[in-house]
């Protein structure tokens, strides 16, 4: 029997209103631009594609913030959102930009470093598009992405990646993972481009010290840790067994030399930086959790995974009732966001600290808030409003 | 050179799913086969994804 042309044409244009909506939200989260107000110590914004100009007008292109103090002394980089489904290393990039004060040395900071990748949902996850801040002058509004590049900018994938240069085989989809295509090559994918360009800045600026922020499930063994290049694990062991003294538990791990394509392995493998990957316990990514919510993005409470914590299956302290102490006698409930900022931002000065005293000749010397006053006063607490501030010193990303 | 590679393969892939959303619309109007409304139902919604990919928004 055929049907008549009219109920296909509703159909058609049912499906296209659906679409329509659909794709709304699509391009809203696609456009969506985060603010910051930068700190005085602010010196210049460029892009990525300064250092490999096939970047330029794509959406591999990123800003990096640099503040240099004009004083002698080491350089840092730090990369946020390498997979921006991991939000509060962005964050925590946020908090240290609006805040810093650089007194020796040169401090670059990419918030967004696979801008590409924050453009988009979690395919499948049912993931939230964005979450908010409070802060003392309203709430702020910042994206949750996606692990890998979007295909819109990037594909098709192939059947089976092979890493440049290892040519070690590793899964198809991890062509648009940025920390799977380090080091990269100037005339590869687009992720494969970022990572050569972020592996130029630091060879080009002579970078002392490289940190990645990363979050990661509870059930995944490298949680609340740093993962350290062979020539960073003096620090990084110093650096964890005092931070879990006096703040909260880290470990450290040496990175594998036979996984590749990451950048504990081989921004130090490449380069003479000191090379270090930090990791934030993130519920929110676990595979056992239920309702993926902005509160579970927050908060980190999820009673699936407490389940799995109460059979050990985790490899972090967790519990969402009573929750666990610190070192500084805070209760920690559930993953709070607050909890996972202030963890990459003393994880990076405890570092920095150690690298000062094994290579005075490199001494950095900054401020900014840490695990403590994040944890007292919220990470919101530390972010301006950009309607108060100096317009020269307002972004959007 | 591997570059403009890349990006004609990628751009490729974006005539491929405006070829798709053409053939998929002419399969609504004209088939021979499965001809039955809930068939009607999917060749529409169908489109919508080659649709959304076509003009780069998902």
């Amino acid at each position: 029997m055929k049907n008549p042309q009219y109920l296909k044409i509703l159909f058609l244009v049912l499906s296209g209103v659906l679409g329509l909506l659909a794709g709304i939200e699509f391009w809203e989260l696609r456009h969506y631009k985060e603010t910051v107000v930068v700190s005085e110590d602010f010196t210049e914004k460029v892009m990525l594609s300064q250092y490999l100009p096939s970047l330029k007008n794509t959406w591999g292109d990123t800003p990096i913030y640099v503040y240099d103090s004009g004083v002698p002394g080491g350089s840092m980089l730090v990369l946020g959102g390498t997979h921006p489904y991991e939000p509060a290393t962005s964050l925590a990039t946020y908090v240290m930009m609006e805040n810093i004060d650089v007194t020796s040395g040169k401090v670059y900071i990419i918030p967004h470093a696979n801008m590409s990748a924050s453009t988009l949902g979690m395919l499948g996850n049912a993931y939230i598009k964005y979450y908010h801040i409070e802060t003392t002058w309203g709430q702020k509004k910042f994206r949750v992405g996606d692990r890998n590049t979007n295909p819109l900018d990037q594909w098709p994938d192939p059947f089976t990646y092979v890493h440049y240069p290892s040519t070690q085989n590793l899964a198809y989809q991890d062509i648009r993972n940025l920390n799977r295509t380090f080091p990269g090559r100037p005339d590869g994918t687009l992720t494969e481009r970022i990572s050569y360009a972020i592996m130029e800045l630091i060879r080009n600026e002579d970078i002392d010290i490289f940190f990645d922020f990363h979050e990661a499930s509870l059930m995944y063994p490298v949680v609340s840790t740093y993962v350290a290049h062979d020539r960073s694990m003096d620090i990084s062991m110093m650096a964890a067994m005092m931070l879990s003294a006096t703040q909260f538990p880290m470990k450290s791990e040496a990175s594998p030399k036979n996984l590749r394509g990451l950048t504990h392995r081989e921004v130090g493998d490449f380069s003479n930086t000191l090379a270090i990957l930090m990791e934030t316990p993130e519920a929110f990514i676990d595979r056992v959790v239920g309702r993926m919510s902005e509160e579970l993005m927050l908060e980190g409470k999820d009673e699936f995974l407490q389940t799995a914590a109460e059979k050990g299956l985790v490899y972090c302290d967790y519990d969402i009732y009573e929750g666990f102490p610190d070192a500084l006698g805070n209760m920690i409930i559930g993953t709070p966001m607050d909890y996972r900022v202030g963890r990459h931002l003393s994880g990076t000065l405890e570092a920095l600290n150690w690298m000062n005293q094994f290579f005075p000749d490199k001494a950095i010397s900054v401020t900014f808030p840490n695990y403590v006053d994040v944890m007292n006063n919220g990470s919101g607490h530390y972010l301006h409003d950009p309607s108060k501030a100096d317009p020269s010193r307002v972004f959007q990303n | 050179m591997l570059v403009l590679m890349d990006t004609i393969i990628h751009y490729f892939y974006f005539v491929m799913a405006g070829f798709f959303a053409i053939l998929l619309l002419k399969n609504l109007f004209k088939r021979e086969r499965r001809k039955g409304l809930v068939y009607d139902i999917v060749y529409s919604y169908v489109i919508m994804v080659f649709i959304l990919r076509v003009i780069g928004i998902k």
